[in-house]
């Protein structure tokens, strides 16, 4: 941990460029530029407000659209990092090939540059916020350590998957797949007050009820999504029980990918 | 304490390519009950290398293809990791391997100056500083603000060689980037590459094909072969021993016989069953001396009738220097031949071209000098030192002719 963040310093100035260069050349010959990467929250908000409008989804007393851009900002910025992340060493074969630096900065850039489409994400939720009329409380000081730990949760994935990528382009393949599994299983469509309703009170699934929402809360976007809303919507701190179990899934497998990346690292530049 | 110390590095590398999952799942199966594993191939790219360089030293590395120079620039330059042994480098590396490795075409000449100069570390504050003498060193002042995606190959490369050059680190690792752009910046770029060694006092490593370069900018030279360092010394006596080891490869060949080359030319009159040099009791020969007759034997075979044809045979340099041709014209020894098989010999009595690798061509003309059949690249032609005591002088020229000299006082 303490050395990701030794060398995202000690290559800011890389990292900056590199990041740089990426959003450059994304929207450089693009007429739309920038507004393409508002485009996706977006355009799923409608698409969920649409289909809440057939199925009738709970929302815990807050304008549906809201509550699902609140949970798309978070969700996207990470599937986007990770996504970005596990193929950047691989994309970036020439650079791999010829000159030497830590390779962490191809993912730390991969996060670094989707900062700039947070950010834009940031600025259109609070647009949204003003036009619903609600006011942040002190509990949004929280937004940035959920962020921060969302670029925690999205660096554990691309360290591992782009070391495994340089060996196996199948990640790259089945990343996505995997990814649009996770975002049914985290709560963006829906609020997690309604799985817990469902499973905790409800005892939906009989004996397995409980064991299923224990399983749902490690999964840190969860947690992530959960929190994000509560501080920014509802102006309640960040619940503990549902942050804990991914929070410590999270903290126990960073060092390994971690590890198995500087391990791989080694013989990128030979495999790929 | 040598700034570059290699201790035995090996390099393997397993050739062929990733095995199918039924392959993979049945190498763990064995691993696991403990039968031996089918290993894929393996290949030693770099062989127990060991060897160490001063600070200040301008070292050359040279060798045929595949002999392992870039992949030994790879571990100095810290890309690829050895398989066993050693390689410790003190002080910061600029790497310019293949320069323009991290020219984006989508991104402006400046704007790749930027990004470049963070890949290869340079500070933000430093390129600053030095963007006006990098834009001029590159000649793209006009262009600095296009998208280099619409430069010329010759333009990029311009442009990567003049931001890595302004990068101050303590050794410079090059390769092959001297054979870059237009003559006359290839000239600004050996210039610039002198004054870096000469006046900073950087050490330098210098990968590359272009001997008689290196020759004359290092103090040392290695030869690697097959992964090997086969001699490590003097530039000079280094090159030698390659460019005679070069020769000794090209003299497997030394005699042409039809249907090896493909004439220019071939009017369809007249075959070259075989071409080679002949020595004094007319055996084939492998070499011709410097200063020392030389004898051309050509057989051919003729459909019809020629009439007084003409008959040129000269030799060339690898890269068609045609450097002299003769010609049964001057003489006028021009005789018809009727329709059959001949020997034609040739000799020069003196070989004035300096000892190296050459190359021969044949032209068949008719009497109204109509090309008949014509060829270049027919067969190597090595000429050695003989009875002279000299190597290969390439910078005196190529030609050797009788002066008389005398001193007197005036």
């Amino acid at each position: 941990m303490l050395k990701i963040a030794v060398n995202l310093f000690k290559y800011r100035e890389l990292i900056a460029a590199l990041a740089w260069k990426n959003i450059i050349v994304r929207y450089k010959q693009a007429y739309l530029g920038i507004v393409w990467a508002v485009l996706k929250p977006v355009m799923l908000m409608l698409i969920f407000t649409l289909v809440r409008s057939f199925v009738g989804i709970e929302s815990d007393n807050l304008p549906y659209p809201l509550l699902t851009f609140a949970a798309l900002l978070p969700w996207i910025f990470f599937q986007e990092s990770a996504s970005e992340g596990v193929i950047s060493v691989t994309s970036n074969a020439p650079l791999v090939k010829k000159i030497y630096f830590p390779r962490e900065v191809f993912p730390l850039t991969a996060m670094v540059t989707k900062i700039v489409e947070l950010t834009i994400s940031f600025i259109i939720l609070a647009a949204m916020m003003f036009y619903y009329k609600i006011i942040p409380t002190i509990y949004a000081l929280w937004v940035p350590v959920i962020i921060f730990y969302t670029m925690v949760v999205a660096l554990t994935i691309s360290f591992f998957g782009a070391a495994m990528n340089v060996y196996y382009r199948d990640v790259s393949q089945a990343l996505p797949v995997a990814l649009s599994l996770l975002m049914y299983g985290s709560p963006i469509m829906y609020p997690l007050s309604l799985v817990r309703k469902t499973l905790v009170e409800e005892q939906a699934a009989g004996v397995w009820s409980n064991d299923l929402y224990s399983l749902y809360v490690l999964n840190p976007l969860a947690g992530i999504i959960d929190s994000f809303q509560k501080v920014l919507l509802k102006g309640l701190p960040p619940d503990w029980n549902v942050i804990l179990p991914g929070l410590i899934l999270t903290i126990m497998v960073l060092p390994f990918s971690y590890l198995f990346f500087k391990r791989a690292e080694s013989w990128f530049a030979d495999v790929i | 304490m040598p700034i570059i110390e290699v201790d035995h590095l090996t390099k393997e590398y397993q050739l062929g390519h990733l095995t199918s999952l039924k392959e993979t799942a049945l190498n763990a199966m064995r691993r696991l009950t403990f039968q031996t594993v089918q290993q894929r191939e393996r290949f030693k790219a770099l062989d127990d290398v060991s060897f160490s360089i001063e600070e200040g030293e301008v070292v050359g590395i040279i060798g045929h293809n595949g002999a392992g120079k870039s992949t030994l620039l790879k571990h100095l330059a810290n890309i690829s990791k050895p398989t066993k042994g050693k390689v410790t480098v003190r002080g910061s590396v600029a790497p310019l391997i293949e320069v323009g490795a991290g020219v984006h075409p989508e991104l402006t000449g400046r704007e790749n100056i930027f990004l470049n100069g963070a890949i290869l570390g340079i500070p933000k504050k430093i390129i600053k500083q030095k963007l006006d003498e990098i834009i001029e060193f590159s000649e793209l002042e006009q262009f600095i603000d296009t998208p280099v995606k619409k430069y010329s190959s010759g333009m990029q490369v311009k442009l990567g060689f003049s931001i890595a050059t302004t990068m101050e680190a303590d050794i410079l690792i090059v390769d092959e980037v001297l054979a870059v752009g237009d003559l006359m910046f290839q000239q600004k770029c050996i210039e610039r590459m002198e004054s870096l060694i000469k006046k900073q006092g950087r050490t330098v490593l210098i990968v590359g094909h272009n001997i008689r370069q290196l020759e004359r900018i290092c103090s040392r030279v290695i030869l690697l072969d097959h992964g090997k360092i086969s001699k490590d010394g003097n530039p000079s006596e280094v090159c030698g021993v390659f460019f005679r080891e070069a020769q000794d490869r090209t003299l497997i060949r030394h005699t042409h016989i039809e249907g090896l080359i493909t004439p220019q030319k071939d009017a369809g009159v007249l075959r070259v069953l075989q071409v080679e040099i002949v020595d004094d009791n007319g055996e084939s020969a492998k070499y011709a001396s410097f200063h020392d007759p030389l004898t051309f034997k050509v057989i051919f075979e003729i459909n019809t009738e020629l009439i007084r044809p003409e008959v040129v045979i000269g030799v060339h340099t690898s890269d068609f220097v045609h450097i002299l041709s003769v010609s049964n014209a001057l003489p006028d020894i021009r005789p018809d031949l009727k329709i059959g098989k001949y020997v034609l010999t040739c000799q020069l009595s003196d070989i004035p071209i300096r000892p190296g690798s050459y190359n021969l061509r044949l032209a068949f003309l008719d009497q109204h000098r109509n090309m008949l059949w014509y060829a270049e690249n027919i067969m190597p032609i090595n000429i050695v030192a003989g009875r002279f005591n000299i190597t290969r002088l390439p910078e005196v020229g190529l030609i050797d002719v009788p002066a008389n000299w005398s001193f007197n006082i005036h």
